[in-house]
């Protein structure tokens, strides 16, 4: 009967909808989903992390040890893990930098948190021990943030370029004592006087394929993938003029025609035209600019009298590299094809038409004073390749933005999180209530990060953490998980740190979204949309 | 039943029997789902909709909404509960339990072979006597009392929101509405614009006694930051309109082209410029600022004007936000450039834009006497952004329904203890013949919400419910203290609910029970039932 005897959730929704609810069916089946997700992440966790190829929905290849860009692009359905993965993608957002850790502590915690489960434990009483235990870790990292880091000189290349080693030796190991210092050049040339506000916008990355890494280049101004349109290539302290909208004959909004009754006329129509646009672009040759800069199309015969001035023409039809050219030549743009006031012109100490790799590319160069939007131009072999150093670069830049904004660091290589471990356990046994056992087991949990490291780098796990046990009981909070010998030491002393807000938000989110995990004990899961389904093939309709 | 089926082969038809067992069954299945949700302690739920987005929800009127339930029955019941919200904006949950717990009682009685009718005269007894008693139970409060207030909107948002997150937004919310409240005019909560930026985490929302537009500046140049500035809310078009009849034109020169692009522009440019005119009026040299709010568009030649005078300007603004930045800023919209006046202008001690990724905010800070405010949420993702959007419209409205009743009602399940009491003590006596069945399910139903709650906090539900009557009876007001299962004063721990909430509940409970009791006979016919 098509009412039925309906009892329960399941009747009364509407078909395709499937339900779960309770500790077995929904919070079990979460944990296990999430679970799965960190077990992927983690074995790319640290500087011997492994990569991942990722062939998304496009067919598009993927090799990278980055976390982000590898939950980015399997598109998670679950919805557990999506959650997961949102908190990933708030830790990308808010510092750009240990999306990794999010992932692996998350999906550690959420494993403790079902061997609790199964001790008989309420999601609720582990929730609240979580959330305590964080709050005593995070005021623990406080404490741990390295004497003397709390202050930087941002403009200082090589103490920038040390801060900066962390995040990308974790992403590109080996390669950290190159792309540092070039990431720390093309940063410093941008901050602006007050360092809050730099903008990550302002550090352009261009891939070039062909040569090698080490060929990579900082230029200070703008590189942009494109030919200049006329025959002059080069010029050196020009004036430069910007239009927003195409340097040609502008035309009245209202259709108009042109009326000509004889060929004189037409003849005479043209001429006209063609005058008007020499006086234009003789105008402007007159204001003493050299470079023309266009948002849209150049036309030919505007083209004509540039060239017959002498300009070189550039065409950026992208409306944000617009402005960042502006920003870097100092120019406005202007709305409408006139002659330029002298302060709506910019200044460009030189851009010329660099053959790069077999392509062409416009290179503007700017004194360091004057350079608002500096670029990394990025050398590689492989697209692949260069794609995933450009992830790393990202990271970087962020980094150094987290910098800007908080200077302080914090132990590396898992130091922070053996300390944060230690403390939080020794929390743990002074409570009462039944969260001692949740705080116990997030303690624990921290410990995934040096012991991922170790397994990451073929060390023993095991071995490796108690050492590290042992060596911050004797009081010395710095010491870290050495890749190559396994043995505990300070890496600070080397120079390798991690961000303390990076670490701070990956604990924070991570925390949040498995207490978030933990809370749902019904889901209900609507039926999935989409395009429409081929045709089952009965004769129901009409 | 074999009558239809004469008419119409094929109807579905259930008889009486089945009809009730149905009824009964989807109010008691909603009643399951719904229960866990119910109290501070309920628990969260999580919607899967068809494209993979994820919601999670506490709130009953959320769920009720997304679920998309189609028996006929729970359709009923969810479609009560809406109609509740719209009235109320809270108690959706308690409704839905209320129904559930009337049938499932009036279940008790049917099956020992009362007829429904008997059961629905008590149910109607009950509701009438309960409205009485509720006036007389509830407390008068001062509208202007802002601790009472907070009480009400910390008990409302509690129910819907992590504990961190309530005692913030319980002042955010009482703040919000104070703002607004102007004497002697009824309140519109629309002035109160809540605006989600993805960003930071939950505990930064925050109130801004001013307004938050979701777009900024179309041009590079403006000032990004305007101090001390004037604000100008206009309805002006500044981009070249068509003309609405076919119009061409003919020309046999460039000059003559370039004279009709100019007085095309010339009319267009000629409204911008009495805008820069008021500007240079208002502002001379003294370096204050201006903003112009538009709500129609602004092309990028005026846009390019304006930016040279150092104005900030906005387009496309919307409707609404017209109406809240004239009461947040003072001035008045205007319509046409005659009426430019420096009497319209209103005032603003910051206006800034920032910049989240692609998305731009303008904030417009520091007015003086702000009649509209803007609630800023922020969470880290999209789920929670809704979760505390939900919860902050049903915070609004719990205050807003002080401030229109003048009254509150002790919570925490006082009522309902003190209700189910008198119900038992004075009504049923009262009450002739078997109608006296009807109040007494009505009474035991009552005892339903403190029963979950209890069970939703992890305690015995029989326990702490004789627990809490032993104490009733004794004479005081009982609550139930989730945090230890034993009785507390409501009053002491500012536990309070809504008036008009407990009231709607009372109304239309009884009313849909009864409805749903005295079916006989569910019948299914009609076009759609080809081919079943």
């Amino acid at each position: 009967m098509a009412m039925g005897m309906p009892y329960g959730l399941q009747a009364m929704l509407k078909e395709g909808h499937k339900h779960f609810s309770g500790v077995e069916e929904a919070v079990m089946k979460n944990i296990e989903a999430c679970k799965a997700l960190a077990q992927m992440t983690k074995t790319s966790l640290g500087p011997n992390g492994m990569n991942k190829m990722v062939i998304n929905h496009l067919e598009k290849l993927f090799v990278t040890s980055d976390a982000s860009t590898i939950v980015t692009e399997m598109d998670v359905y679950h919805p557990a893990a999506k959650l997961l993965v949102m908190a990933a993608k708030a830790q990308a957002g808010e510092v750009g930098d240990a999306t990794n850790l999010v992932l692996t502590l998350a999906g550690e915690l959420l494993g403790n948190a079902e061997v609790l489960l199964r001790d008989g434990l309420h999601t609720s009483e582990i929730a609240e021990g979580y959330q305590r235990a964080s709050d005593k870790a995070l005021s623990v990292l406080e404490s741990l943030v390295l004497p003397g880091t709390d202050t930087l000189d941002v403009k200082d290349k090589a103490a920038v370029a040390l801060r900066l080693r962390g995040a990308i030796s974790s992403k590109q190991l080996g390669y950290e004592d190159l792309l540092a210092p070039l990431i720390a050049e093309a940063c410093i040339d941008v901050v602006p006087s007050n360092p809050h506000n730099f903008n990550v916008d302002n550090v352009r990355i261009v891939k070039i394929m062909g040569g090698a890494l080490p060929d990579s280049q900082v230029v200070k101004g703008m590189v942009l993938k494109r030919d200049a349109e006329g025959s002059v290539k080069c010029v050196e302290n020009a004036k430069v003029v910007v239009y927003a909208q195409g340097v040609d004959t502008s035309g009245p909004e209202t259709k108009g025609t042109v009326l000509i009754k004889s060929a004189e006329e037409l003849e005479g129509y043209s001429r006209s035209e063609e005058e008007k646009l020499e006086q234009y672009v003789k105008a402007i040759a007159d204001s003493g600019a050299k470079v023309i800069v266009s948002g849209g199309a150049i036309g030919e015969m505007a083209m004509h009298f540039i060239e017959k001035y002498g300009l070189l023409a550039l065409r950026i039809p992208s409306k944000f590299d617009m402005r960042r050219f502006c920003r870097a030549t100092g120019a406005v743009a202007i709305v409408k094809l006139q002659a330029p006031q002298p302060d709506e012109l910019g200044f460009a100490k030189q851009i010329e038409v660099r053959e790069v790799g077999g392509a062409n590319c416009v290179v503007l160069q700017q004194d360091a004073s004057l350079g608002s939007v500096a670029t990394l131009v990025l050398r590689g072999s492989t697209e692949g390749f260069l794609d995933d150093v450009e992830r790393a670069v990202d990271d970087g830049i962020n980094a150094y933005k987290a910098l800007c904004r908080d200077a302080r660091c914090v132990p590396a290589g898992g130091a922070s999180e053996i300390e944060m471990a230690r403390q939080v356990a020794d929390f743990g046994k002074k409570q009462t209530g039944l969260d001692q056992y949740a705080i116990a087991r997030f303690a624990e949990a921290l410990e995934v990060v040096p012991r991922t490291i170790a397994e990451n780098s073929g060390l023993q796990a095991s071995e490796v953490l108690a050492r590290l046990y042992a060596a911050h009981a004797q009081g010395q909070v710095n010491a870290g998980v050495c890749i190559e010998s396994g043995a505990p030491k300070d890496l600070a002393a080397e120079g390798i740190m991690d961000v303390y807000a990076a670490k701070w938000w990956a604990v924070r989110l991570a925390t949040d979204a498995v207490v978030t995990v933990l809370k749902v004990d019904q889901i209900i899961m609507a039926k999935q949309a989409g395009g429409p389904k081929p045709r089952a093939g009965d004769g129901d309709d009409d | 039943m074999g009558s239809v089926k004469t008419l119409n082969p094929n109807a579905d038809v259930m008889g009486r029997h089945a009809a009730t067992f149905m009824c009964v069954n989807a109010a008691k299945g909603l009643h399951e789902v719904m229960k866990t949700n119910f109290g501070p302690k309920g628990t969260i739920k999580m919607l899967v909709g068809g494209a993979g987005d994820i919601k999670l929800t506490k709130d009953g009127n959320v769920l009720l909404r997304e679920m998309q339930i189609q028996n006929p029955t729970a359709v009923m019941i969810a479609r009560t509960a809406v109609a509740q919200d719209d009235v109320t904006g809270d108690g959706t949950t308690s409704i839905v339990l209320l129904i559930g717990e009337m049938m499932k009682q009036a279940e008790r009685y049917l099956q020992e072979g009362s007829h429904p009718r008997v059961i629905v005269e008590g149910f109607d007894i009950a509701k009438k006597a309960l409205l009485e008693f509720l006036d007389d139970f509830k407390t008068p409060v001062d509208a202007s009392d802002r601790e009472m207030l907070r009480c009400v909107s910390r008990t409302s948002l509690s129910t819907k929101l992590a504990p961190h997150l309530v005692e913030q937004l319980t002042d955010i919310v009482t703040d919000a509405v104070l703002t607004i409240k102007q004497p002697e005019q009824p309140l519109d909560l629309y002035m109160v614009e809540i605006m989600h930026m993805r960003h930071k985490l939950d505990q930064d929302t925050r109130l801004v006694k001013g307004l938050v537009l979701d777009h900024g500046s179309r041009h590079p140049d403006m000032p990004k930051r305007v101090e001390d500035a004037f604000i100008l809310t206009a309805n002006i078009s500044l981009e070249y309109e068509k003309a609405e009849v076919n119009a061409g034109f003919f020309y046999s020169s460039a000059e003559q082209r370039e004279a009709l692009v100019a007085a095309e522009r010339a009319y267009t440019d000629e409204r911008c410029r009495r805008v820069i005119e008021l500007k240079k009026q208002v502002c001379g040299d003294s370096g204050r600022g201006f903003v112009l709010i538009n709500q129609k568009g602004i092309d990028p030649l005026c846009l390019d004007m304006l930016a040279k005078e150092g104005i900030l300007a906005l387009r496309r603004a919307k409707k609404r936000n017209m109406e809240r930045l004239t009461l947040a800023c003072g001035g008045f919209a205007i319509n046409s450039v005659e009426e430019l006046s420096p009497d319209c202008l209103g005032h603003a001690g910051a206006v800034y834009e920032h910049v989240l990724g692609e998305e731009k905010y303008t904030f417009v800070e520091d007015v003086k006497h702000p009649h509209s405010c803007t609630i800023l949420i922020k969470g880290p993702n999209d789920h929670t952004i809704a979760q505390i959007k939900d919860a902050v419209r049903d915070g609004l409205r719990a205050v807003k329904n002080v401030i229109d009743d003048k009254a509150v009602v002790l919570g925490a399940g006082a009522f309902e203890i003190a209700a189910a009491a008198h119900l038992r003590s004075t009504v049923k006596k009262q009450a002739q013949g078997r109608a006296k069945l009807g109040v007494e399910a009505f009474a035991e139903a009552l005892l339903g919400f403190v029963k979950v709650l209890a069970e939703n906090s992890g305690y015995d539900a029989q326990d702490v419910l004789i627990k809490l009557q032993e104490e009733q009876e004794r004479g005081s007001n009982v609550g139930l203290d989730i945090a230890t299962g034993e009785a507390l004063d409501p009053q002491v721990a500012g536990i309070y609910d809504n008036y008009i909430v407990k009231r709607q509940i009372i109304l239309s409970a009884p009313v849909i029970a009864s409805q749903l009791l005295l079916v006989d006979e569910v019948m299914r016919a009609g076009i759609n039932m080809r081919g079943k």
